[in-house]
């Protein structure tokens, strides 16, 4: 009978197959509590990301929308000089709708009390401002000063200088009837400018203030607005050579919103930083559950092994289940995603100083339950694959071996596994550097906690401390036991503490960062043009009011002369130079100090402090801005005129400046002992508390040194706290949102190791051990768990945050190690709670029960 | 009758930490068609070793076994599993019933491997015969010791297998459930005309087969043949 017969057997069809989707049904269903982790894994993976995601992208809309408000055109040409009348014959052919401006600092006349005041003169013209809503009273003044009825004041202004509708206002020698108030404009450029009180005049009646003189400091600007679906370089295009070659200067409102913010900047990529961290904590919650799962389904499949099922039968079984939990998991993640996205100005309207236009994304959405497929399938895969190759002999010895497995199916799977959450990463920072940086961040972390682990099961088997007693021997022995979940706990506590503590840090530097910039303390009234007679005098009244002095600054007025031995003149008719006409005509205001401020930082080069006598060269700082705009390098000769004396200086060090500060930046930096004899003026920074109080200062400045000008912040400031307040607010919110998922992955993660356990202590118990014997040690071995895997984590989240804020947030990394403990011994309590939890089924059935269920 | 079963020259061994250790050595016999036979021997002798390679579960280092005319050592784990699936029925002495699975539903598990449609009238009709034409719809952990094996005897005979291994089918039963499995397990071979091979420690149980083979430190020591 030694024959060879073939098998023919019948190729397997999943789609024809239906006991497998019946099995897999039924047994989903009596097992759904163990597929729970699963699929809340998956929902609140999937939730995090689509609401960050939607969040993200409806945000960034309104951001989008704020910042073309801040420009209030598209594209702005600008010029401390008339525009060429060539140039304004040729823009006549450009068909686009169009404005103009020209903004100039003038003494202001209320007549009607003679009140004077520094304002800046606003002539306006045309379609401009395109974007953003004017605030003003009476509603249509706007269109009023453009049909030429009249003049606008700001509303701050009004309220200084007690002046009303119908009163009039004189610029030079331009009077006109005030026929409304500015509350707010989009549009507003600079700080030092914007913030000034503003009085806005029709632009054709601008020569008739006669203020224009040779010399004066006039901003024109020509505002343009997109056709339909142009973009602004588009826009730009027909007229960019021209502008250029003209030395104008221009602005579109991606470059406002690349001023704007790196705050908003950072925010973005920290909910980047947020959707993936959700995504990979989804995955280790899916991956964990699966795999424990599996464990429990390997008796069952030896069954059908036995019965004939085939490993390719018996995998699509658990397959199936997966791919239902992931899909059912996707669509709830989708719907909590949208719904927490819609729930935060309902839940939190209170809090949010502007309106979120939030609106259902089917980006995020549609985008979501994909990565929720693909995760559920393919994080479940690695673990399911186990049943593929499960022995049918393990029916009659439980150690018998898998069958050999597939070297290739499995590298091609841990491959996919591999780059999925690097494709990701990429994808959702929108970056090849950033993504592949937060992925390499994340593969060294698990590396490292895997090494942890391994060294940590060493070091116990091999310095095992015998004379410990039976519990603490007991429960550090569950750490290296056959069976052990050290090496998938570690990682998994590891990796959840690592993501946790890094969220915790990383956000913690965003706030300080934020906080900084809009603490309690910070400057919202600037007094210039104080003389050197006056500061005494001017600081003796701020001291004796109490009002903090934040900053008292001299002010020195700077003009190019020379650079490398070439006059401006002569670099102003070279058209091969790179640097624009009005960099070197412009008047710069620099100061003078022996050390810099927070806002500033050397980035190349030595900023050398003092200029003492008989120095042989004197050596400036200048801003990256400025050494980009005058093309020059360390050690280049400028030669400046002060006020007619020239100074030579040689460019010793270049600084980063944060412009964003509300502080008094400057591009060129002199050190201390060269200007203390110049003509100077002051400019000190402090803060009013509130509307009234600022009223009273300037009343009180005005009155006592009328040449004295102050400048209120407040409104820019209120416009900031408001975008300050939001950002903090959001991402507080939205940390909380991925670091709740943390947690839950987390303690799913932990409380599958309950049916690893479970077996174990009945036995134990069935053997005699006491209740609080048991307990005991499963609380010694989830604290050693919970104790290393999250110190692991937690110095690992140093070190990533570290380089996160250095250099993909680019700021200043806060560590907060007291966030940090906190979260490393909340992350043991939790391990050990779980733990303890996990005791409890035990004592809840008989040991009877337990053991003939499980045999 | 022709033989079902036919094992030639069959060894196993096991690489143990870098040592070879030998659990059956060269074993050698057949078993016709609706024959029964027991294997005894002490633990450790090898016995579930050669009723797993005699079912296909595992793979000889040596010889060969041929099931239903083929040869089991030339196929793949998939093919084996088919070979089980069309000729091959089990009696665990731990009953391996799917726990999230009902009565009825783990008896047609074998034909619904098979692809094969309406096997609730089949399935129900083997666990009236069995008793439990009122337990159909438990779940395993609600059924006795008893009443699971009796299941997966019902199991076993769903797919009219040409072929019985039951490994210790009464070891985990009291003495008067295990009469009462005994039973059973004999009436339905009998009435199928099935092949029976059983591995047990009980003489008793054993002394109900036609055949006794016995194994001794992996070797066959004896092969008695019941009179008729």
């Amino acid at each position: 009978m030694d024959k060879k017969i073939s098998v023919k057997r019948r190729g397997t069809n999943l789609f024809r197959d239906s006991w497998i989707w019946k099995l897999a049904w039924k047994d989903a269903k009596k097992h759904f509590d163990r597929l729970f982790l699963f699929i809340v894994s998956v929902s609140v993976g999937i939730g995090a990301l689509v609401a960050i995601n939607s969040f993200n992208f409806n945000l960034k809309n309104d951001i989008d929308r704020q910042a073309k408000e801040l420009l209030a055109a598209d594209l702005v040409i600008y010029s401390n000089q008339p525009f060429d009348t060539l140039f304004m014959t040729m823009l006549d052919t450009f068909e686009r709708e169009k404005g103009k401006s020209a903004r100039m600092a003038s003494m202001a006349i209320f007549p009607k009390d003679n009140k004077t005041r520094l304002v800046q003169l606003v002539a306006l013209e045309g379609g401009y401002p395109f974007y953003g809503s004017v605030e003003t009273v009476p509603r249509n003044s706007l269109e009023k000063l453009k049909s030429g009825q009249g003049a606008l004041v700001d509303e701050t202004l009004a309220l200084q200088l007690e002046v009303e509708i119908g009163d009039s206002v004189k610029t030079g020698s331009l009077t006109l009837p005030i026929i409304g108030l500015v509350s707010s404009i989009p549009g507003s450029a600079g700080i030092m400018s914007s913030l000034s009180p503003s009085v806005y005049i029709p632009y054709a009646f601008l020569d008739s203030t006669n203020l224009i003189q040779y010399g004066s400091r006039v901003n024109y600007r020509l505002y343009f607005k997109s056709g339909k679906g142009e973009s602004a370089e588009e826009l730009f295009s027909p007229i960019k050579k021209t502008t250029k070659s003209l030395g104008y200067g221009n602005e579109t409102v991606d470059d406002r919103k690349e001023r704007v913010g790196s705050a908003l900047d950072n925010m973005y990529r920290f909910f980047q930083l947020l959707g993936f961290i959700a995504l990979i904590l989804g995955c280790i919650g899916v991956a964990s559950s699966v795999h424990i799962y599996v464990q429990e389904k390997i008796p069952s499949v030896a069954v059908l092994r036995c019965m004939g099922a085939t490993g390719w039968q018996s995998f699509w079984i658990f397959f199936i289940q997966a791919s239902g939990i992931g899909a059912i998991g996707s669509i709830i993640g989708v719907l909590l995603g949208n719904l927490v996205q819609f729930a935060i100005p309902y839940v939190l309207q209170d809090f949010i100083p502007i309106e979120l236009n939030l609106s259902f994304s089917p980006r995020a959405s549609f985008t979501g339950l994909g990565i929720g497929l693909i995760i559920s399938l393919l994080f479940a895969a690695l673990p399911l694959i186990r049943v593929k190759y499960v022995s049918p002999l393990a029916v009659l010895r439980t150690s018998a071996a898998e069958l050999m497995k597939s070297p290739l199916f499995q590298k091609i799977l841990f491959a996919l596994i591999l780059i999925f959450p690097w494709a990701f990463a990429v994808y959702q920072t929108g970056e090849l550097i950033f993504g592949t940086a937060f992925y390499a961040i994340m593969l060294i972390t698990v590396a490292a906690l895997a090494a942890v682990s391994y060294l940590l099961i060493r070091l116990i088997r091999k310095n095992f401390p015998r004379n410990w007693s039976f519990v603490w021997r007991q429960g550090l022995a569950n750490l290296f036991r056959p069976n052990n979940q050290t090496s998938v706990l570690t990682i998994v506590i590891g990796l959840g503490a690592f993501m946790i503590v890094t969220l915790s840090l990383i956000q913690n530097s965003l706030l300080s960062q934020l906080e900084f910039s809009g603490d309690k303390s910070r400057s919202n009234l600037i007094l210039v043009d104080i003389q050197d007679y006056q500061k005494d005098e001017l600081l003796a009244y701020v001291q004796k009011n109490k009002y903090p002095v934040n900053q008292m600054v001299p002010v020195v007025t700077i003009r190019i002369d020379s650079i490398n031995g070439k006059s401006s003149d002569e670099i102003r008719k070279d058209t091969t130079d790179e640097i624009p006409n009005w960099a070197l005509t412009m008047e710069y205001r620099v100061t003078y100090r022996d050390s810099l401020i927070d806002s500033e930082e050397i980035v190349e080069g030595n900023y050398i402090n003092e200029f003492k006598p008989g120095d042989d060269s004197l050596f400036v700082s200048v801003s990256e801005r400025m050494l980009k705009r005058i093309d020059a390098k360390i050690g280049d000769e400028v030669v400046w005129d002060v006020q007619g004396v020239p100074v030579k200086s040689y460019i010793g060090s270049v600084r980063k400046v944060d412009w964003q500060r509300f502080q008094t930046n400057f591009t060129v930096l002199f050190p201390r002992g060269i200007f203390e004899d110049a003509p100077q003026f002051y400019v000190l920074l402090t803060r009013a508390e509130d509307k009234l109080e600022s009223s009273q200062i300037q009343k009180d400045i005005v009155k006592a040194f009328p040449n004295v000008s102050v400048l209120d912040l407040s409104m820019i400031l209120r416009n900031v706290d408001d975008i300050l307040s939001k950002v903090s607010f959001v991402i507080r919110f939205m940390a909380l949102f991925s670091v709740v998922t943390g947690l839950i992955v987390l303690a799913g993660a932990v409380t599958n190791g309950k049916f690893v356990r479970l077996k174990e202590n009945v036995l134990l118990r069935t053997l005699g051990a006491s209740k609080n014997q048991i307990v005991q040690i499963s609380l010694v071995e989830y604290a050693y768990l919970g104790l290393l895997s999250g110190i692991t984590g937690s110095i690992l989240a140093l070190g990533a945050s570290f380089a996160l804020s250095i250099y993909f947030f680019e700021m200043v990394f806060v560590p907060d190690i007291l966030s940090m403990l906190v979260i490393w011994g909340s992350i043991a309590a939790l391990c050990v709670l779980i733990g303890w939890l996990n005791t409890r089924g035990i004592f809840d059935r008989s040991p009877l029960e337990v053991l003939r269920r499980d045999v | 009758m022709t033989e079902i079963l036919e094992v030639k020259d069959l060894s196993k061994t096991y690489q143990t930490g870098g040592q070879s250790l030998t659990v059956l050595n060269s074993i050698n016999f057949e078993i016709k068609k609706g024959d029964t036979m027991s294997i005894v021997g002490p633990s450790g002798s090898g016995k579930t070793t050669l009723l797993g390679l005699c079912a296909g579960l595992d793979t000889p280092s040596t010889g060969s076994v041929s099931l239903a005319g083929i040869k089991l050592n030339d196929l793949s784990e998939d093919d084996r599993a088919y070979v089980r699936n069309q000729h091959v029925g089990f009696v665990f002495q731990n009953f391996q019933l799917l726990p999230t699975l009902s009565a009825l539903e783990n008896v047609s598990i074998p034909l619904e491997l098979r692809g094969e449609k309406n096997t609730e009238a089949r399935a129900t009709e083997l666990l009236s015969r069995v008793g439990l034409e009122e337990r159909l719809h438990h779940y395993p952990n609600q059924l006795s010791g008893g009443e699971q094996q009796r299941v997966a005897i019902a199991r076993a005979f769903m797919a009219n297998p040409d072929i019985l291994f039951a490994d210790e089918p009464t070891g985990n039963l009291d003495e008067e459930t295990a009469a009462l499995i005994t039973d059973l397990l004999f009436n339905l071979n009998k009435e199928i005309g099935t092949t029976l091979v059983m591995v047990t420690h009980n003489i008793t149980l054993a002394n109900f087969t036609n055949r006794i083979l016995q194994l001794k430190g992996g070797d066959l020591v004896s092969d008695k043949l019941k009179k008729a």
